[in-house]
């Protein structure tokens, strides 16, 4: 896939290290030994450093579980300086104190601040059956503590199951609206056959179907993700040897890439990207 | 997508964007740029939209010499496409935007989308002695979203390098703001004038820049009244979704609200 621009750099910040487990989760992240080791601090600045020289439009802290970083707050500051900032996190461990430094950190950026916080159906039951018991309500939790204090958090749902749900959309906004929310945001990513879901897809991206494709379409035209052992094509895939970019410098890896992955036919038929909007 | 430049540097000009078929705002704001003596007046685009009679702001802008570029809306209704290439991932979004651009598509006349046809993507100009590139959404896409919250002053000095440009006009997303860079170079989101721009009041704007040569940029966003009940009549009359009158009434965005970030959103009543 041809390269376009880098609109965005998604940061692997905590690695795999996660304090949930969750059934679909695409890099398999979780609380014991954690396959990808965090980013230490001084790589993550150095990267984001060099994004915001070349022009990129936003900043992605990802992980695992990024608030278990323990310089998440000064490099979310550090971000926000060069560029707009998202946090994608399962909101567990947004407490009063966390959600009241997040606030005081928007107020006082140039940009946006984004918390992307993970509930993935809008059924308790459903939701913890995939992200462990007690997910749904402390996510639902972060959501409100955010909310009541004007940051207006995304809820992000992967689908899960191959065939995505018609009305889910509308039924996560509802459950927002239900729970006080009255600016409702929300995400859907459709579930990647990588990490605890790989071999819950088939086939891979063919030849004529790339060159029938709008570049504009695949993400990774326009992304790349640092994490432990250098860069990666994209969020979905970062960590993974086979997606590992040759270069000592983000701007090496601004070349063209394999799409040659299951989780690329996913990306290729629904046109989806991991960002805001 | 074609570029045109103005072959003759000019002092002052007069750019608006987003029309949304709204040809009581556009009647109002020409009237308004009649008495600031203009060298030309631009439209970044986007002609059609939530508004009624696609086809009354074609002889506003002829009329007046306006010199437009294409929108995505322009050029989603001139190519005859299935929607209005908003992308939108929230069905309710997406419901009220296939109900305008369908209306649209279906009431603007063959004339009109080959005018629109026409446009071009890009136009370059001097203004005072600053080379100035005029687009619709950014300079790389017609679609992408400048808002003040997240574009980064990277991401300017980026786009001005690649222009080649000491000044860069674009609208698209709805909402006016002005970024002057620590190197003097700037962008300018000159705003819509087919809606308001979700602050709870009914004006819109438009903008006027200046430049002597030799001079600095001076950007002035102008606040332009109109008659918007009458507007929203007609849209009522229209048969246009409720929703859409009411943000002509009340200044308030009532849906489409997914693409504005964070702090833009809670700006907002919705
Ligand atoms: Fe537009």
């Amino acid at each position: 896939m041809a390269f376009r621009h880098l609109a965005a750099l998604w940061v692997q910040i905590t690695g795999t290290l996660c304090n949930l487990q969750c059934v679909h989760c695409i890099n398999a992240s979780g609380p014991r030994e954690p396959w990808l080791p965090p980013l230490d601090a001084e790589t993550a600045r150095r990267h984001i450093t060099e994004a915001a020289a070349l022009g990129v439009k936003e900043i992605y802290f990802t992980g695992g579980e990024p608030f278990m970083h323990p310089a998440i707050m000064p490099l979310l500051a550090f971000a926000l300086e060069r560029a707009p900032t998202t946090v994608l996190t399962n909101g567990t461990l947004i407490t009063d104190a966390t959600a009241d430094a997040l606030v005081a950190l928007a107020a006082a950026a140039r940009y946006s601040l984004e918390i992307r916080v993970s509930l993935d159906d809008p059924d308790r039951e459903r939701n913890d059956a995939i992200r462990g018991r007690g997910a749904f309500e402390r996510a639902l939790r972060a959501i409100v503590r955010l909310n009541a204090r004007g940051l207006l958090p995304i809820l992000t749902a992967t689908e899960t199951e191959a065939a995505p749900g018609g009305d889910r959309y509308a039924r996560l906004r509802a459950l927002l609206l239900e729970a006080g929310v009255r600016k409702p945001r929300v995400k859907l990513l459709p579930l990647f056959p990588v990490g605890r879901a790989q071999g819950r897809g088939g086939g891979t991206v063919t030849r004529e179907m790339l060159a029938a494709v709008d570049p504009a379409r695949l993400q990774c035209s326009e992304t790349r993700a640092a994490a432990a052992g250098g860069i990666y094509v994209c969020p979905i895939l970062s960590g993974l040897p086979e997606a590992r970019m040759d270069g000592a410098t983000l701007a090496d890896t601004l070349v063209p890439n394999r799409v040659d992955h299951p989780a690329c036919l996913v990306c290729w038929q629904t046109g989806s990207s991991c960002r805001n909007a | 997508m074609t570029t045109l430049s103005e072959p003759r540097a000019f002092r002052r000009i007069a750019v608006f964007g987003g029309v949304y078929s709204n040809a009581h705002a556009l009647a109002a704001t020409l009237a308004d740029v009649r008495r600031r003596e203009v060298d030309a007046v631009f439209c970044l685009g986007d002609l059609g939209g939530c508004g009624p009679h696609p086809d009354r702001v074609f002889p506003l802008l002829r009329d007046a010499g306006v010199r437009a570029i294409q929108g995505n809306y322009d050029l989603a209704v001139a190519e005859g496409h299935t929607d209005c290439g908003c992308g939108y991932t929230d069905p309710r979004d997406n419901h009220f935007a296939h109900l305008s651009y369908a209306y649209t598509l279906a009431r603007t006349a063959t004339e009109n989308r080959r005018w629109m046809a026409a446009l071009p993507g890009h136009r370059r100009l001097r203004l005072g002695g600053l080379p100035a590139l005029l687009c619709h959404g950014s300079p790389r896409a017609i679609s992408e979203f400048l808002w003040e919250s997240t574009t980064p002053d990277g991401l300017v000095a980026r786009f001005l390098d690649d222009a080649r440009a000491q000044l860069i006009l674009c609208t698209h997303s709805g909402i006016k703001w002005h970024r002057r860079l620590a190197d003097g170079r700037h962008l300018v989101n000159v705003g819509v004038i087919g809606r308001p721009e979700n602050d709870g009041t009914t004006g819109v704007w438009y903008t006027l820049l200046t430049a002597e040569s030799g001079g600095d940029l001076d950007v002035e966003f102008v606040p332009v009244a109109y008659d918007h009940e009458m507007l929203a009549k007609e849209m009522d009359a229209e048969g246009l979704p409720p929703e859409f009158a009411e943000t002509v009434r009340t200044g308030w965005w009532t849906t489409c609200l997914e693409v504005l970030p964070g702090r833009e959103r809670s700006q907002g009543r919705f």
